[in-house]
């Protein structure tokens, strides 16, 4: 039986994916059974819902003639 | 990178930290290199909103364009810089970098990259190439404003929530208990930016970008399980930064 320290690790680094089946088995069996480890992967959930919503909001374009100043600083 | 990665490997195998096994520590040291995948590069890569990671650029004829490219040829230069400099800007962006900073970085590979192009062989596409220069000029700049922060005390801090049997001695709160995603962004906000680079990095690419371990792996030299750990690291810490501010206390 893992314990909550190890499957909260596990899902943390979310690696699970190419870990064994039998190990992903007993991942799954103690989030169906432990609530606290379940609300631990809501709550890094929710850190992701709202760091892709940050990111949304950045203004991830250049100004205008961006290419014409990289050029102009290698001199072209 | 390389560097980065090796001394936070060494501290990890030190550590004995969460999966770790002598194995890891002996296939990935030596191995690691800058960028060793190609990406197509970051249209939407650190968008958030329209993730498409991998919409990798068709490859023009580029052992053409190579000749040309070191002949500085400025028709040549001009179709590496359209194709390629949007996408190391907003890269640079999502790794944390401001507006000014990003352009600046931008520039300062198709510099280098125009210094070292005699060195390129044209193995790997140019874009690669370009992100590989990139990801070692971010760290660089990093590396001089860079705080180092240690990683023992998040550790520390990650297992005093435990018991000795491994049981949650402080469980985490309950989803439903937890304030709004909007509410959270400002907190976050402060928090992400309180976040040692490589963490973030990583955070950006695996979380944000929903890119795999694998991918984050090849793109920073760093094994699989190293991502996991930094990914892990990085989740626990913006966690604790955010129950600081009382992030679950509400509702």
């Amino acid at each position: 039986m893992m314990t909550c320290k190890e499957v909260s690790t596990l899902v943390s680094m979310e690696q699970l994916d190419g870990a064994p089946r039998v190990r992903r088995m007993a991942v799954w069996l103690h989030l169906m059974m432990c609530r606290h480890c379940r609300a631990f992967r809501r709550q890094l959930r929710r850190i992701g819902e709202v760091a892709r919503l940050i990111a949304s909001e950045i203004e991830r374009e250049p100004a205008a003639a961006f290419e014409n100043r990289i050029l102009g600083r290698l001199g072209f | 990178m390389r560097d980065a990665c090796r001394r936070l490997l060494g501290r990890e195998c030190r550590e004995r930290g969460p999966n770790y096994s002598s194995s890891d520590c002996k296939n990935v040291d030596p191995g690691v290199t800058h960028v060793v995948r190609v990406f197509g590069g970051p249209s939407g890569l650190y968008t958030g909103t329209n993730r498409t990671p991998y919409d990798r650029p068709v490859p023009f004829r580029e052992h053409i364009a190579l000749e040309a490219l070191r002949e500085r040829d400025p028709v040549a230069l001009r179709r590496v810089v359209d194709q390629h400099g949007r996408r190391l800007y907003r890269a640079a962006r999502g790794m944390g970098f401001s507006p000014d900073d990003a352009e600046d970085l931008a520039q300062e590979v198709f510099a280098t990259f125009l210094q070292t192009i005699e060195r390129f062989e044209g193995r790997s596409e140019v874009g690669t190439w370009l992100f590989g220069i990139l990801y070692r000029k971010a760290h660089e700049r990093r590396r001089t404003h860079a705080r180092e922060e240690p990683l023992d005390e998040l550790d520390e801090a990650f297992e005093a929530r435990f018991n000795r049997d491994g049981s949650w001695r402080e469980p985490p709160i309950p989803a439903d208990r937890l304030v709004a995603a909007g509410e959270t962004a400002h907190a976050l906000r402060e928090c992400l930016a309180g976040l040692p680079a490589q963490y973030l990095e990583v955070f950006q690419l695996r979380q944000v970008d929903d890119l795999s371990a694998a991918d984050v792996s090849g793109m920073l030299g760093c094994s699989i399980n190293h991502i996991g750990v930094m990914f892990h690291r990085a989740r626990v810490r913006l966690r604790a930064c955010l129950e600081a501010k009382g992030w679950g206390r509400s509702r």
